[in-house]
């Protein structure tokens, strides 16, 4: 094993299932080596509710994958969602320093940190400081502003706080397994990343995940991420509704919404029934389709509008000339894409991961943890160019010690 | 416009949430691992720490080797021993044992090979040689005291005298006040094996020291009278049986605090003063509960003169048994 070699987790703690990838980084290149899976519990819209339940579950995937990939990890990723993370925007703007009126380091420096510096309200913790490109007198810079010439240099931050009880929590049961959180990932982020291409990011995109307990979405502008956000609203809400509506237990409604749920109603008899089981079995019984279908055509529209509603006016056709990008297990839902193009008014597809990725790793629900991974490597990266002066016995000292 | 300037807002990351978690909140996979990392750690410590020990050890080495030293160290005999002890043994049984040729000299001596002759003598429990430039060594003893004596007997050989330590040691006992030794108690009822130049520690020693060291401190008196410490019963009965000069027959109990059992038998010697029904055995082995044995009565017969009544009221008239130094054979183990 070469000593540049990295060993990467990605963590998901879902509604629906904890998803945990391990890769290994050579320096050059990402090979997934490692999958685990498991049945999520003690997790409510994003939210651990119950710790012993919701740790059980996330060991057991953990455990898994690592025996999967045959290594031991010491650090991971983990993705972040939950009805309680919100956004906001904040920009600052600075009269360039020097005389020739060449923008400095320390001019970037300190129009970034006054931009970021808000005052969060009692309990909030930021998750994310998210940048979007300089202007210089007004023309924007997509890249670094340093050794241009201007009189104002302006920026602004997208910040994702949270709340600190619940940012804590989800810590807390990857800590209960020894393991390090080295970075929290907005889930929409990750999976945004992975399911949306730079050009549509230079041009707009936006990216929804819609996950079992909440929906993430995340608008790119100008190849950056421009707003996020997280509706605490997901796939088993599809499932409730079902349930409520045509009196079923979770379990049948479930079966249902995965077979003949749709996002757009398509069946135009009302009289068109389908079977709850279709075996023959004693309580097998029949629906109406068209029931079924207008009840996850109603929720999937309702949850596109909130999404909408949410963005707000940062959001118009013309500025998102990439569409929607549609993305995690409740994306599955036939019709999706043409609900949200009607919804959103552009074009919308369901994503897809990138050709470098497993067969079986493809799925809509793997997106987010592959994206946790991508942001792994992109991190792990710049330190391995910050780190690679240090003297290797001493490093590896310190990182026996910090292992512990 | 500086960056020193700005008072800026303290904004909370989540980052400064402590990741630590008591070890009841993690799963056991997670307190195995936290172990592991534990033991990793350890034996990464282990390792400088060994690695440390050993370049200090080389430097060590390096130093005191003959090779760094000037010609002129090299070349100066040994001019004076020093002998530090806690006991008995002299320079001259030192000399004799150090055997150390007239014209050695300081830094060709083997310091472990005398140290080892040192050793050699059982009397010697351990010991340390320096130099101490430019022609004196230095030799810190530490010796054992002796807490009982053994006639012991070798095959073919005439038997000899040895004294045991509290840890069960016999040596010959170099250099003390033969006053003292008659004091000590003969200890009997024991087997003695030999194992190389010496005998192997005798076993149950510390026992009979503890009631020794007690009987001395508390009933001096009585500790006076005893003359052989018989350790037959004490592996399987707990029991340590200690006959007097008069022929009385003691059982202590290891089981129970000495202390006690020799404030019951002053009292019991205290209260049976009459010098017509001397005690002959008493057991203290048995807690509360002392059986006593008494001696008979010496039969008076008639008008006696008086040089003979003289002689019966200074020595009572019951059979003082002349006990001999128990004698004990040495057997070589196989």
């Amino acid at each position: 094993m070469s000593s540049k070699t990295s060993f990467i987790g990605a963590v998901e703690i879902g509604t629906s299932k904890v998803t945990v990838l391990i890769g290994e980084y050579t320096g050059r290149e990402i090979v997934i080596i490692g999958c685990g899976e498991c049945s999520s519990r003690g997790v409510i819209k994003g939210s651990v509710v119950d710790y012993r339940a919701a740790t059980e579950c996330t060991h057991s995937a953990l455990e898994i994958a690592e025996r999967d990939a045959n290594e031991r990890i010491d650090y991971v990723y983990l993705a972040q969602t939950g009805g309680h993370l919100e956004g906001f925007y904040n920009e600052a703007t600075l009269n360039v320093k020097a005389a020739d009126n060449m923008i400095e380091p320390s001019d970037i420096r300190t129009v970034c940190d006054l931009a970021k510096a808000k005052e969060l309200p009692l309990g909030r913790m930021v998750v994310h400081n998210i940048r979007r490109p300089f202007r210089v007198d007004g023309r924007l810079v997509p890249t670094s502003p340093e050794n241009l010439v201007g009189q104002k240099l302006e920026v602004g931050y997208w910040t994702v706080h949270g709340q600190e009880q619940r940012l804590a929590d989800n810590i807390h049961v990857i800590r209960g397994f020894n393991l390090e959180v080295r970075e929290l990932v907005l889930s929409g982020l990750a999976s945004g990343h992975m399911v949306t291409s730079m050009e549509e990011r230079q041009n707009g995109v936006l990216a929804i995940d819609i996950g079992a307990g909440t929906t993430d979405f995340v608008l790119y502008r100008n190849g950056a991420p421009h707003t996020t956000g997280v509706v605490a609203v997901g796939g088993s809400h599809f499932t409730n509704d079902i349930s409520i509506g045509l009196r079923l237990t979770e379990g049948q409604a479930e079966k249902l919404k995965l077979r003949f749920g749709r996002a757009v109603v398509q069946s135009r008899d009302k009289n068109e029934k389908v079977w709850l089981d279709g075996n023959f079995s004693i309580g097998d019984r029949q629906f109406s389709r068209h029931a079924i279908e207008s009840v996850t055509a109603a929720r999937a529209f309702e949850l596109l509008e909130v999404v909408k509603k949410k963005l707000g006016h940062a959001y118009s056709p013309e500025t998102c000339a990439g569409g929607v990008v549609l993305t995690g297990g409740g994306a599955k839902l036939p019709a999706l894409a043409e609900c949200a193009s009607h919804v959103f008014g552009t074009s919308a597809r369901l994503g897809e991961a990138p050709s470098w990725v497993n067969e079986n790793l493809r799925d809509p629900g793997y997106h987010t943890a592959l994206g946790i991974l991508y942001y792994g490597v992109s991190v792990q990266s710049d330190r391995s160019a910050t780190t690679r002066r240090k003297s290797g016995f001493l490093h590896n000292v310190t990182r026996l010690f910090a292992s512990t | 416009m500086s960056n020193d300037t700005h008072i800026l807002p303290e904004t909370r990351s989540w980052k400064d949430i402590p990741q630590q978690v008591r070890p009841r909140a993690m799963s056991g996979e997670g307190r195995r691992r936290m172990a592991m990392g534990s033991m990793r750690a350890a034996i990464g410590a282990a390792v400088i720490a060994g690695v440390c020990w050993g370049a200090w050890e080389v430097a060590a080495v390096l130093r005191d080797s003959p090779d760094s030293m000037p010609e002129a160290a090299k070349s100066d005999r040994v001019r004076s021993l020093v002998l530090v002890t806690d006991g008995v043994l002299d320079k001259t049984w030192l000399a004799k044992t150090l055997s150390i040729a007239p014209d050695a000299t300081l830094m060709g001596l083997d310091l472990n090979q005398l140290r080892q002759k040192v050793l050699s003598d059982p009397q010697v429990s351990s010991a340390a040689i320096v130099r101490n430039f430019p022609d004196a060594l230095t030799v810190r003893i530490s010796e054992r005291s002796p807490v009982a004596r053994l006639m012991a007997q070798a095959e073919g050989s005439a038997p000899s005298m040895l004294l045991v330590s509290r840890d069960g040691v016999a040596f010959s006992g170099t250099g003390f006040d033969p006053a003292m030794v008659e004091t000590l108690p003969w200890v009997d009822g024991i087997k003695v094996t030999r194992v190389g130049k010496g005998l192997a520690p005798i076993e149950g020693m510390r026992a009979v020291s503890d009631l020794l060291a007690s009987a001395k401190l508390e009933a001096e008196n009585l500790y006076r009278t005893w003359r052989v410490i018989s350790l037959a019963r004490l592996s399987t009965d707990g029991e340590i049986e200690v006959h007097t000069r008069d022929g009385m027959k003691i059982t202590f109990g290891t089981k129970e605090d000495y202390l006690r059992q020799i404030a019951r038998l002053d009292l019991l010697v205290d209260a049976s003063g009459d010098p017509t029904r001397p005690l002959r055995e008493v057991n203290l082995a048995l807690g509360a509960q002392v059986p006593v044995a008494y001696g008979k009565a010496s039969p008076i017969l008639g008008p006696q003169p008086a040089s003979a009544l003289n002689a019966s009221s200074a020595r009572p008239q019951i059979s003082s048994p002349v006990i001999s130094s128990p004698h004990i054979d040495i057997h070589r183990e196989l």
